[in-house]
């Protein structure tokens, strides 16, 4: 390795990485959305606790909670093919890129699961009773009282699954995505100039969790707009 | 490819071999991170010129970028920090008779010390301005104060979230993978190579994981009923 660090290769490669971006930012947005809508799935049997579901799901929230992401990863990459072969479906030549949405989004579900039930959780009975006392349906005062405030609790945290979700994205290039990282590696190997294309992925990477925290934080004050001031910049 | 259910036990046998390597790995970072976070802490709570601005950018930067962007950094920055010192002070030292694993540590001791370091902050600023004044009315000193009152208070708020810091960083190591570190998940890597098995294998060392995880949440979970057992009531 030479010794001489090379600020203008940074200046370079910075547009050269840039053009990966939208591939990341895709793995966020559909791992979010999946995330998201996996995780209101299970929430329910939990809260509702309905028997032999809950147990399933809280032994694949602890799995996901307590294993890397990278063997996730693996899991899902060699486990799914494997799985639909037995149904004799052949995905052995998918683009790694579902591996890597369909990893993702599995753990975001846990994540996601966790922050609804306990956001639910916070809102005091007296509101849904209240709802009921006006005249609601269980579903009207779950979606119009209840739900409104839960979102507010859950916001912050989901913030939080979003971010460290972005971070995580950064593994992808591992089952073989070109995503940021994924050029990287190949710019790299190009170059033999390691030092470099990793601080300007790590340059890329700071600016975008910034961004991101920054419009992510717009939001929680607007849902917080009705409390009052103190309690609203918590 | 059925999955060969006898091949998992034996990859389990043969991968926690390594698990006090990777234990090692996440319990150094954790405490030594700790220190740095205290550290860190007080300069941030107390506003000191200069450092308080930089340790906020550390704080930042560490936080907003990926743990495996922290590893590679370190472990193709630091040699040519170190080659330059070397050659500058004239010594015999080469960065390449480093291991591999002192890099990867020290990147996540740097990590942990930015998670920390925020988990310190907001388990003072969570005790109230009251407790410090009152101790300072009985005349305690700062330090005194803070060792004795305000502290041991903080940390036990903060159990929780270094269990998941803790959690996390266990995680973290299997990011040492890349740098063919054989820990869990570079030896699985490996015992999934030689035999092909490579959905058995990640089973056994995801199960591995796991179950370490679990074992640590269940005793992080019994520290802290007994050191907040005398905070019962209130909320």
């Amino acid at each position: 390795m030479a010794n001489d660090f090379d600020f203008t290769l940074i200046a370079k490669v910075l547009p050269i990485l840039l053009q990966y971006l939208p591939v990341t930012l895709e793995i966020l947005v559909f791992a979010t959305i999946f995330g998201m809508l996996l995780g209101i799935v299970i929430t329910i049997p939990k809260l509702l606790h309905i028997p032999i579901l809950k147990q399933i799901i809280t032994v694949y929230i602890s799995f996901i909670r307590g294993t890397p992401i990278l063997v996730q990863l693996f899991l899902v990459f060699y486990g799914i093919p494997a799985l639909l072969k037995l149904v004799h479906i052949d995905v052995t030549r998918m683009d790694a890129m579902y591996f890597v949405i369909i990893t993702y989004s599995l753990s975001n579900a846990a994540s996601f699961a966790e922050i609804f039930r306990a956001a639910i959780l916070t809102v005091d009975r007296g509101q849904m009773e209240a709802a009921y006392s006006v005249g609601l349906s269980g579903i009207q005062a779950f979606l119009r009282i209840v739900l409104p405030q839960a979102i507010r609790v859950a916001f912050p945290n989901m913030t939080n699954t979003m971010i460290s979700s972005l971070k995580d994205t950064s593994l992808a290039f591992s089952i073989g995505v070109m995503d940021m990282v994924g050029r990287g590696e190949t710019l790299i190997a190009s170059t033999t100039r390691a030092l470099e294309i990793y601080l300007a992925l790590s340059i890329v990477y700071y600016v975008i969790v910034i961004l991101l925290e920054k419009v992510l934080k717009r939001n929680e004050r607007y849902l917080n707009r009705y409390m009052p001031k103190e309690a609203a910049s918590s | 490819m059925t999955i060969d259910i006898a091949f998992i036990f034996e990859a389990l046998k043969e991968i926690s071999k390594v698990l006090p390597l990777t234990l090692f790995m996440a319990v150094t970072p954790v405490l030594l991170g700790t220190l740095i976070g205290i550290i860190v802490a007080f300069v941030r709570i107390q506003q000191t010129k200069f450092l308080a601005p930089l340790l906020n950018f550390y704080v930042s930067f560490f936080r907003g970028t990926p743990i495996i962007m922290h590893i590679m950094l370190v472990y193709f920055g630091i040699p040519i920090v170190v080659d330059i010192i070397a050659s500058a002070l004239k010594l015999e030292f080469q960065s390449s008779s480093i291991p591999i694993l002192v890099f990867v540590i020290l990147a996540l001791t740097l990590s942990a010390g930015a998670y920390a370091s925020e988990i310190i902050r907001s388990g003072i600023l969570s005790v109230p301005k009251g407790q410090l004044e009152a101790a300072y009315a009985v005349g305690l000193t700062f330090s005194q104060a803070m060792r004795r009152y305000i502290l041991p208070q903080a940390f036990s708020k903060s159990i929780p979230n270094f269990t998941n810091v803790f959690i996390g960083f266990l995680h973290a190591t299997s990011l040492a993978f890349f740098l063919s570190v054989k820990e869990l998940t570079g030896v699985a890597n490996i015992v999934a190579s030689i035999n092909l098995k490579f959905l058995e294998a990640f089973i056994a060392v995801g199960l591995i994981y796991w179950g370490v995880s679990a074992i640590v949440e269940w005793l992080a979970h019994r520290i802290e009923k007994r050191v907040t057992a005398y905070s019962k009531g209130g909320i």
